[in-house]
């Protein structure tokens, strides 16, 4: 990156806009090249998941996008009205499954509010550093992943060599993988075993490391910048109506982030950091955004491992958890963006109506108009670089 | 291959063809779920490298996979596509379900959109248990079936019902982890 | 119903000066379109009238200055029917809600509600909007017009609960597949298979093993007796 020059950016800036590609496309059809639907999915690897999209092409550009979603329905929404408070954390685990304990808590944290109790100092750091662990092995993932899509084996396995440390951090604190279950209402199910300090301050070490890798492999690659840069543009003011949230949306360069912006929750207000944004919206704003996040993650997990205070990890909650009657709407920046529970009780032992916004629903709820006029290669790396998991999706 | 379809392949040559057979298998992979990531994991991943075990993990297509991992959730509405895909496989094929959900439904058992497990469309070989399982646990299911693969036409007819597109039922409890179909009358199998 | 009636008091007590603000641009912009407003753990919900859920979306996306729009769902207020019932042997794992209907934070006229939020990216400010649907023909303003992103949401509504939205451009299937009947997140939508066999995890649904032991060692014992008599 340092000999070649960027990409030639005038031919870049003359693409900026979908709509020059759809009246390109539309042009054609007056030639009458004839229009050719492409069914992309519901098994396409391309989407770590069951993503159907149907495109109707017109040669290698595509002038319409439906996204078919529902292959993974799991009708969380009806089975909370099932199961009382503490099932359901096992449930909304797997919601979003790459960062499994940020789903956790917004929930919890909406059950908490409605009993008025609220957790101690140390499992409020404790719940942080490990939704932060959870962005991290989110992002990690991603940083490889999206090399992966535009052709480039190499990062991937770097890519899962990392969230492997991470993970190992995840189960050594709470015994699972994947899905941990870790949160009660009131509080953590345990506290940190012995030496799990130390250890993350090394994986942290790693963490940065790899950043750097990714940097030099990923970012600074011709081909990986000359597939992302102008493409699959979102600009902020349509992101937000689409409600686009995130990452996603910080790469179109507007300023929000939950865990600065909303209403405080966990440690965040003790704690000293940046929030990311670019101003281009492409793909490659994903891609660096998203580095640029990880980076800022392992900081504050840094920090709230210098600053983590004594005491207990559980407040004193009745042996049946019954909550009161009333209504709460709790939001967090999750790894994929805004996450929000609307608990509705009336005093049972389970909720009367859990609505779930989850992020990846709305993230991809733009696809119809970002990918209006775009080549079918870009599609793939659009695709990735918006980042979703289908289980967030379709819920 | 007629002679295996018939069942008078020599015993030495369907030891070799099963040998040569379990350590090429092609594994279409279906991820669908969370456990996707860790089959990813178990592929991807320098830790588990499958690929160790002589499972090549990139077919093209599901017409030239020997094996499918069916991981995560089965739903109603994917139910065909899995059943298309199944029936696009050439004959000797072998089905791995992993995690619970396309074990039998899993946490979502009482959903309304979940199909209760993958075996309600398609016969299984091998259940992995776990929500998900860790990825270790998909390498011992690869495993446990090329051992199944490598006892298959010695000594019982499983070999030519796998060519010919049958239910297999195996016997003998060490190395079939799982009977599929019910089981047919001892007279109507022909001895090799 | 305490914890609702003290957010209610001591918003009352102390209102929070960017909810009063919210409410004053919202009356100057559509006047009497407020029916009740009420807070719920800190976060400003309002309920408006039917007639202007449309003319809202413009006003929150321009007046309140919420160019996010975060969801739109809907809420069945009846209440939950027990799947079979104690008596018919069905499902009584799940929690046992009360029987009569009540309405939560700022009320409603009726079983269905529709309710959406929106917020502000640049304010930090956000608000739930509700709104009264009819029961027989639940029909209320589309919001995909301003909020393109309503689309989708309005398709998962209409879908779980069978709300209609009057302009919406294609109001079809979002997740199930097609020909699914019923609106699964209506209340009266059964989970068949709690209905066929109660919850598998339940605790003490088996006898302790002496107690078994016992019951069986009974019957054999008549059995034996009745053999023993011929």
């Amino acid at each position: 990156m340092s000999t070649t020059e960027m990409p030639s950016a005038p031919d870049f800036e003359l693409e900026r806009s979908a709509m020059r590609h759809l009246a390109d496309a539309q042009m054609n059809v007056e030639l009458d090249t004839g229009d050719m639907i492409l069914n992309l999915g519901p098994q396409h690897p391309a989407t770590h998941g069951t993503l159907r999209l149907v495109v109707r092409l017109d040669g290698e550009r595509v002038i319409a996008a439906d996204p078919v979603i529902g292959y993974m329905h799991r009708g969380y929404e009806k089975l909370t009205e099932f199961r009382t408070y503490p099932q359901i954390t096992t449930l909304i685990n797997r919601i979003d499954w790459l960062s499994s304990f940020a789903n956790e808590v917004p929930f919890v944290h909406a059950a908490e509010q409605l009993m008025g109790i609220e957790a101690p100092a140390r499992a409020q750091y404790i719940r942080t550093i490990l939704t932060e662990l959870s962005r991290i092995a989110t992002f990690v993932l991603f940083l490889g992943e999206m090399g992966l899509q535009v052709g480039a084996l190499t990062p991937a396995f770097y890519g899962f060599r990392d969230r492997e440390h991470v993970l190992n951090l995840i189960e050594g604190a709470t015994g699972g993988r994947f899905h941990p279950n870790f949160n009660r209402i009131g509080g953590l199910k345990d506290d940190l075993p012995w030496g799990w300090v130390s250890e993350t301050r090394q994986v942290m070490q790693l963490v940065l490391d790899s950043c750097d890798q990714f940097e030099d492999l990923v970012v600074g690659n011709e081909i990986f910048l000359s597939r992302t840069r102008g493409i699959g543009i979102i600009p902020g003011d349509i992101g937000t109506a689409y409600g686009v949230s995130g990452s996603n949306l910080r790469a179109s360069g507007v300023d929000w982030d939950l865990r600065r912006d909303g209403v405080p929750y966990l440690a965040y207000p003790d704690l000293d950091f940046k929030v990311w944004t670019h101003s281009a919206g492409d793909s490659f704003a994903r891609y660096w955004v998203r580095l640029q996040e990880t980076r800022e993650s392992v900081r504050m997990v840094l920090q709230l491992l210098d600053g983590l205070p004594a005491g207990p990890v559980m407040a004193k909650v009745p042996r049946i958890i019954k909550v009161p009657e009333g209504e709460a709407w709790v939001e967090t920046e999750n790894p994929l963006g805004q996450m929000g529970y609307y608990v509705v009780s009336k005093g049972a032992t389970g909720p009367f109506r859990v609505k779930i916004r989850s992020a990846s629903f709305s993230n991809v709820s733009i696809l119809p108009w970002l990918l209006r006029g775009v080549y079918v290669p870009d599609v793939v790396t659009i695709l990735a670089s918006l980042y979703f998991i289908l289980g967030d999706i379709d819920r | 291959m007629g002679l295996i379809d018939k069942g008078r392949a020599p015993k030495p040559l369907t030891w070799l063809l099963n040998y040569s057979r379990k350590y090429s298998l092609w594994m279409f992979q279906w991820g669908l779920a969370c456990c996707a990531i860790e089959m990813g994991a178990a592929l991807a991943s320098p830790r588990y490298d499958m690929m160790r075990l002589g499972v090549i993990p990139f077919p093209a297509s599901p017409r030239q996979a020997d094996l499918v991992v069916i991981s995560g959730t089965v739903t109603d509405k994917m139910a065909p596509a899995i059943r298309r895909l199944y029936e696009q496989m050439p004959d000797p094929k072998y089905v791995i379900s992993m995690g619970s959900c396309a074990n039998c439904g899993g946490p979502y058992w009482d959903s309304y959109s979940v199909t209760k497990g993958v075996d309600q469309i398609i016969p299984v070989d091998i259940y992995v248990p776990g929500c998900p399982p860790r990825p270790e646990a998909l390498l011992q299911a690869i495993v446990m079936l090329q051992a199944q693969i490598q006892n298959e036409g010695i000594g019982n007819d499983q070999l030519q019902k796998r060519w010919r597109g049958e239910p297999v039922v195996i016997d003998d409890p060490h190395t079939a982890p799982v009977v599929l179909g019910p089981k047919p009358e001892p007279t109507a199998v022909p001895v090799v | 119903m305490t914890e609702g009636d003290d957010a209610a008091e001591a918003t009352e007590a102390s209102p929070n000066p960017v909810h009063l603000d919210l409410l004053d641009r919202l009356e100057r912009a559509l006047p009497g379109a407020v029916v009740e407003h009420g807070t719920a753990c800190g976060e400003l919900v309002v309920r408006v009238t039917n007639a202007s859920w449309g003319p809202l979306a413009e006003v929150a996306r321009g007046d309140l200055e919420c160019d996010y729009l975060s969801f739109v769902s809907a809420i069945d207020w009846a209440p939950t029917p027990r799947d079979g019932g104690e008596d018919a042997g069905g499902d009584t794992s799940a929690p046992v809600q009360p029987t009569d209907m009540t309405f939560g934070v700022a009320g409603s006229a009726g079983r269905f509600q529709v309710f959406a939020r929106v917020q502000s990216t640049a304010r930090g400010w956000g608000a739930t909007f509700k709104v009264d649907v009819d029961e027989a023909t639940p029909l209320v303003a589309s919001w995909v017009g301003v909020y393109p992103g309503a689309d989708w949401h309005e398709r998962e509504t209409w879908e779980m609960f069978g709300v209609r939205f009057d302009g919406h451009p294609n109001l079809r299937q979002l997740y199930l597949p097609a020909g699914f009947e019923g609106h699964p997140l209506r209340k009266d939508f059964p989970l068949l298979a709690r209905v066929v066999k109660p919850w598998p995890g339940l605790v003490d649904v088996e006898a302790m093993p002496e107690e078994a032991a016992a019951v069986t060692a009974g019957g054999d014992g008549a059995g034996d007796g009745a053999g023993g008599g011929e």
